[in-house]
């Protein structure tokens, strides 16, 4: 809560109702002769045209399918290809009024919104343009395949046509030759130039993003509007409702300042077919009965919702007319329900057993396209050869792109024997980009100024000063590392924003953002909903539109919550854009203690365990700092994990402090601690501390001297120095918080065993966490690694040591038995 | 319901059994009591009885497999009853693997562990020496000891679990056990003397003696043609397992210790009276038949307290002295030389002593010996004595220190008061490692055994 902000109780507990505005449902009732003041007989064609080139795609596709082949001309297509024949009208209708910066996101069943979309986008831009795009795009690769196939090869639009179409379906069909290599494929096809941005397998998964691309327009002051569109299905996904939530947040119209107040310009639209797979949402899964409905608990404004016939390529255009000029006014975002139908099934396996012949010849007797066309030629806009004709250059065109995109010669798929790193080069882009753009950071006071900045100036940046330790209060904290690596950051960076639970006011829950809030207006630090899914989601759009973004999810036990977009957002553009998209997001989660079960897991694992992440977990100041810079400078996700043991602690290691300048830790790079000569500690996290106590134990009681190294990063993980270690003492300790099963310790461990195992004097022994609940504070010696553990694990397993007496057992019988039992 | 047979773990240390023999085969009617395998360890052979009647249902390791201990063997039951159950290889590959793994560790065994009595002597833990068992070593270990050129079968190992880690393999370094590594190649016993580099045995070390033997024995060339027979005249039997061990472990002894033999007799007057009145009120006092040998046994192992580098295991660079008499007793059996221990033989009267040491015999002839009994022995004695062996060179019995022989009695005559007078002379040898003892302290210790038994009756009294 902020300050600003006074809550009346005599104001909230005031008795009175709630009304509701009516909500329109198909209001739309102009006739084509009302229209013709709006459309040209071109436009009214090109209408049809669209229509008629999305049909003619999805029918190709359905063919291929179905019949394994198209036009005579036999193709397999093992992949994916959910269709949308029968939402054309809705498709065309809502792509009609947008232009390149209007950006549409989408769902598994978009095909028809790309080819919309693209072919609105073509019609909107000029001749010199259009070659741009196309001739820097993979350095022209796309154009190279389609141009001077065109009957008039003057003309560029019938070329971009070709191009998109192309393009499109060579992704389809994973050629190299594809929008995005063919890594993409159907279901996350997109072409950015036009403002297409990513589809998205994941049901929903496309709302919170839009919300991060809707964020990025309004913080950076983009021209353009954002539409989310997803299912109807989608709604009885929780990240929608969060996406909701996050982008109908009050603080956009009541504090955050001009030119940023206001509401998103963003348009939930749901494609409403009605059905989400099988599964029938009107009368069977939902509740809403008209998906419109819902606006009407969101905000006053009822999120402006709407049901539009969207078998009425007019309709939409007209709603979407409205909706924008409603966004545009800043008083978005803006719910729509597209009613639409599919004829084809959910995919070309689907048999429609969940709907009769019967409903479906019905729709199909009201076909938008036939509907649409006959209305046009009783209102004598054309006669209906001209109709003819567009339907056979569509066929032409359609039978073009389909023999160039599955002629191997021509579109050949990535040669992964010739070149077998190519998915591996587009992980991460590893770039280091100062800042995103180059205007002037907006703040609020000079740095130097800033109250955090000037206490952090008074603190001695060692934990040690004349062999004494510093005191709480003076010594340069872990957190104020943290801190003060992302304040450099919102003074370089314009674009970069921070959001989360608590991000403002409080100072975050472990007080790292202190002074944030002085510096930083709301549109670049503000408090979001407690929804973890969109926290993450909206960085991940915030991120691909190209700005920089730190979010942090407070517990990282809270990961969970945002489990898709970690794993298969965050993760995944990347490389599924064939490094098209960049994705500088930094989320922070903090490893907990003394608050159980639900509150102290080290989850690095999980997420060393997807692709595409970087996963760091500094201990000590310094590296906590260096290692935010280099999170902060490079352009790929970064899960920065922080202890709540360790954020008051001083810098133990580096004997000159923690440096006041800029520098930067590498990710992936470990670091030794402490050297020595007969055994290694490797550890991440806060388990250094414990495996120093450790070594001291090792040296004091039985002469051993133990070497000890952090590992820093877990993703990207540089083996070297530990590899030169193992070779060295032969026997290597690896613990974390981490419970011990399926911790990412244990893949390290086995590298180790195959990279060193000559050097081997007893196998790599992982000490974790007990594979349990977190029991309380007062219990959790008996849960996470003590140093006894270490000493222990090494008596048991590697070096007998003279005179020592076992209290934990490490013995193969009771990891046998604890194996046995699940624990 | 068919009933599996397992192989049974025969003692501690035993991880693994081979099967010698297959008295009944698949199909075959069986009673109960009736002999089904015969199986043996290194050291031990044993006979499995059905403990039910039925058929034979299946057999699932045939002779000479190396088959786990506990695992099932063989199914008896009545005619159509299903076995796959109970069979341990069934339809798995990894089982599979995992047998020809263990049959390809006991021939890594057979190839390069040193005999089981050596190696238990350097207080390898059980787990370590038991037939089929993996031979633990660190890749870190046995880079070093292939650098260094060190004999590991002489280590002590040190790590968890038996493993021999890297500072055992220094620690064998700096006691002297080098090899090259071509003469590890080619199976080379750190034991002979080393003309290498260090005191390293050479790949000409291990050549030398077969060279000589080649000179010796090359005969003189004749015209044989004519000579010549079909019959090869010889047959070839694979060598027992027993056998092999018993091969190993002469030959190491020979081959790794300083050991020379000394030679004695004693006058057995008093011992013969003895053993006369022991006969003849045996039933009367309920006594066993106590024998000569028992006699020297019992005499042994008191006068062995005041001679502790006899009583002992020469480690190379640490003596083990033992508090008590563990007296190994050489026995003569079907398969071969076996060697039983009887521990703390100085804490038993001469007729405990004797009812132990015959019942260790019989349990030695019958195969049905405890493995671990077979072990940890401080001292033995053998006997050659009922077959008229005047006196021989026992061989010694590493890393024990000594060995007594005890031969047979001849009639000697003696001087005294100017007549001559026939005695009985029971002849003794003792045979020792120079490496550990010195001739006359070795000598002073028969002599005091000599006393011993000459006085039997005033032994007894102490």
């Amino acid at each position: 809560m902020p300050r600003s902000q006074f809550i009346d109780p005599a104001e909230v507990r005031k008795s009175g109702y709630i009304k509701f505005q009516d909500i329109p449902v198909n209001q739309y009732n102009k006739t084509i002769e009302e229209e013709k003041s709006n459309f040209s007989t071109e436009d009214f064609l090109r209408i049809y045209r669209d229509m008629a080139i999305i049909r003619e795609f999805e029918t190709m596709l359905n063919t291929i399918k179905t019949t394994g082949e198209y036009k005579g001309v036999k193709y397999n297509h093992p992949g994916p290809a959910h269709l949308s024949i029968g939402q054309e009208a809705s498709a065309v209708g809502q792509a009609y009024i947008l232009d390149k910066d209007d950006y549409i996101f989408g769902s598994h069943r978009s095909h028809g919104e790309i080819l919309a979309k693209g072919l609105s986008a073509i019609e909107k831009l000029g001749d010199k343009e259009l070659m741009e795009v196309m001739e820097s795009y993979f350095d022209g690769a796309i154009l190279r395949v389609v141009e001077g196939r065109q009957k008039d090869k003057s003309n560029v639009k019938e070329l971009a046509v070709d191009f998109l179409i192309y393009g499109t379906l060579a992704e389809i069909f994973a050629r190299e030759t594809g929008f995005h290599k063919g890594l993409g494929g159907s279901m996350h096809a997109f072409f950015t130039p036009f403002g297409i941005y990513p589809n998205n397998a994941i049901v929903g998964g496309s709302a919170d993003i839009s919300v991060g691309a809707a964020l990025y327009k309004k913080v950076n002051q983009q021209k353009g509007i954002v539409i989310a569109n997803i299912g109807d299905a989608s709604l009885g996904c929780g990240p929608v409702w969060e996406a909701i939530c996050l982008a109908t947040m009050d603080q956009f119209k009541k504090l955050w300042e001009e030119p940023y107040r206001g509401g998103l310009p963003l348009i939930f639209n749901f494609y409403n077919n009605l059905y989400g797979m099988g599964g029938q949402t009107y009368g069977e899964t939902m509740g809403f009965e008209i998906l419109a409905r819902l606006g009407a608990g969101v905000n006053p404004e009822q999120m402006h919702a709407e049901r539009v016939d969207g078998y009425n390529p007019l309709a939409v255009i007209d709603v979407m007319k409205r909706k924008k000029k409603i966004l545009e006014e800043k008083q978005g975002p803006v719910l729509l329900d597209t009613l639409t139908y599919r004829f084809s099934g959910h995919s070309p396996s689907d048999a429609s057993s969940y709907r009769t012949k019967e409903e479906v010849d019905l729709w199909m007797s009201i076909d938008a396209i036939s509907a649409y066309r006959k209305q046009l030629v009783d209102a004598k806009v054309a006669a209906d050869d001209k109709f003819e004709e567009i339907l056979e250059a569509t066929g032409e065109l359609i039978n073009k792109s389909y023999g160039l995109a599955i002629d191997d010669e021509i579109s050949p798929r990535m040669n992964m024997i010739a070149k077998p790193d190519q998915i591996a080069d587009l992980m991460f882009s590893n770039e280091k980009i100062e800042k995103m753009d180059d205007r002037e950071p907006e703040v609020l006071m000079p740095k130097e100024e800033n109250p955090r900045v000037v206490q952090i100036s008074r603190k001695i940046r060692t934990a040690t000063q004349d062999g004494k330790p510093v005191s709480a209060n003076r010594v340069y904290s872990y957190r104020d590392a943290i801190f003060e690596a992302i304040m450099d950051k919102f003074y370089t960076d314009p674009t970069l924003i921070a959001y989360g639970e608590e991000n403002r006011d409080w100072g975050g829950a472990f007080a790292v953002y202190r002074g944030l809030t002085e510096a930083l207006p709301y549109n670049r630090l503000f408090n979001s909903p407690i929804s973890e899914g969109a926290i993450v989601g909206s960085a991940v759009g915030y991120g691909m539109c190209g700005g920089r973004v730190i979010v942090e999810l407070m517990y990282c036990d809270f990961l969970g919550r945002a489990g898709d977009e970690v794993f298969n957002q965050l993760s995944k553009w990347q490389a599924m854009s064939a490094g098209v998209l960049k994705m500088p997001v930094v989320v922070r989660v903090s490893v907990g203690s003394k608050y159980g079960a639900q509150h102290s897991q080290d989850w690095t694992s999980l997420c060393a365990h997807i692709p595409g992440l970087k996963v760091v977990f500094p201990a000590t100041p310094y590296d906590a700092k260096g290692l935010m810079n280099s999170a902060l400078a490079g352009t790929d996700p970064v899960i920065f994990f922080e202890s709540q043991r360790l954020y008051g602690i001083g810098e133990e290691f580096q004997p000159e402090g923690v440096p006041e300048g800029y520098y930067e830790v590498e990710i992936g790079e470990p670091d030794i601690k402490k050297e020595g000569k007969d055994i290694t500690i490797l550890t991440v996290g806060a388990t250094l501390y414990r495996a120093l106590d450790a070594a001291k134990i090792l040296e004091e009681k039985y002469g051993l001297s133990a070497e000890v190294i952090d590992a820093r990063s877990i993703v990207p993980f540089n083996y070297d120095k530990v590899l030169e270690s193992v070779q060295k003492t032969g026997r290597i300790v690896l613990a974390s918080d981490a419970c011990e099963r399926g911790s990412h310790l244990n893949d390290i461990a086995q590298n180790i065993s195959e990279l060193a195992f000559d050097y081997l004097d007893a196998p790599p022994v992982v000490v974790g966490a007990r594979n349990w609940i977190t029991p309380a504070y007062e219990l959790e010696d008996a849960f996470f690694p003590q140093p006894e553990w270490i000493i222990d694990a090494i008596h048991e397993k590697i070096l007998p040591l003279k005179g020592h007496v076992s209290k934990n057992n490490f013995t193969p019988n009771e990891q046998l038995r604890n194996n046995r039992r699940g624990v | 319901m068919a009933e599996p047979i397992i192989m049974p773990k025969q003692g501690q240390s035993v991880e693994s059994c081979i099967i010698s023999k297959w008295h009944k085969k698949k199909g075959d009617q069986v009673s109960k009591g009736d002999i089904l395998f015969s199986y043996e360890t290194d050291k031990a052979s044993f006979e499995e009885e059905s403990p039910v009647d039925g058929i034979l249902l299946d057999v699932f390791f045939e002779e000479g497999d190396d088959v786990p201990c506990l695992l099932n063997v063989c199914v008896i039951g009545q005619e159509g009853e299903s076995t796959e159950e109970f069979n341990p290889n069934s339809g798995q590959e990894e089982s599979a693997q995992q047998e020809d793994a263990v049959k390809e560790e006991s021939k890594d065994a057979d190839q390069s562990v040193p005999p089981a009595e050596v190696q238990t002597e350097q207080a390898v833990p059980a787990v370590s020496q038991a037939e089929g068992a993996v031979n633990r070593i660190s890749p870190r270990a046995k880079n070093l000891a292939e650098r260094l050129g060190v004999d590991i079968r002489y280590a002590s190992p040190t790590g968890p679990y038996g493993r021999i880690i890297e500072q055992d393999v220094l620690a064998l370094r700096d006691a002297g056990h080098m090899l090259t590594p071509a003469a590890a190649a080619a199976g080379g016993a750190s034991g002979i003397a080393g003309t290498g580099l260090g005191g390293r045995v050479t790949t000409s070390d291990l050549q030398a003696p077969a060279a000589a033997a080649e000179t010796i024995s090359a005969p003189a060339v004749q015209s044989s043609a004519g000579w010549l027979v079909t019959d090869p005249g010889y047959e070839e039997v694979k060598v027992p397992n027993i056998r092999k061990v018993i091969a190993k472990a002469m030959h190491q002894s020979l081959a790794t210790t300083a050991q020379l033999t000394l030679n004695t007799s004693f006058d057995a007057t008093d011992l013969l009276n003895y053993r006369k009145k022991l006969k003849a009120s045996m039933e009367r006092l309920g006594l066993a038949n106590i024998t000569l040998n028992d006699m020297i046994l019992f005499a042994v192992s008191r006068t062995l307290g005041n001679h502790k580098d006899l009583n002992a295991h020469f480690l190379n660079d640490t003596i083990r002295y033992f508090h008590h008499v563990n007296l190994g007793i050489a026995v003569d059996t079907d398969r071969g030389l076996m060697v039983p221990t009887l521990f703390g033989a100085d804490t038993l009267s001469l007729n405990e002593l004797s009812i132990r040491a015959k019942q260790l015999a019989e349990e030695c002839k019958s195969g049905s010996i405890n493995p671990d009994l077979l072990r940890n022995g401080s001292f033995t004695v053998t006997n050659l004595g009922t077959l008229d062996i005047e006196s021989f060179t026992p061989v010694l019995n590493p890393p024990q220190t000594g060995i007594l022989g005890v031969n047979n009695i001849v009639q000697r005559a003696r001087e005294v008061n100017g007549e001559y007078e026939f005695y009985p002379a029971m002849g003794l040898s003792l045979t020792f490692d120079h490496r550990a003892i010195d001739g006359a302290p070795a000598a002073r210790f028969l002599k005091e055994l000599k006393t011993n038994l000459e006085s039997f009756s005033v032994l007894l009294v102490r």
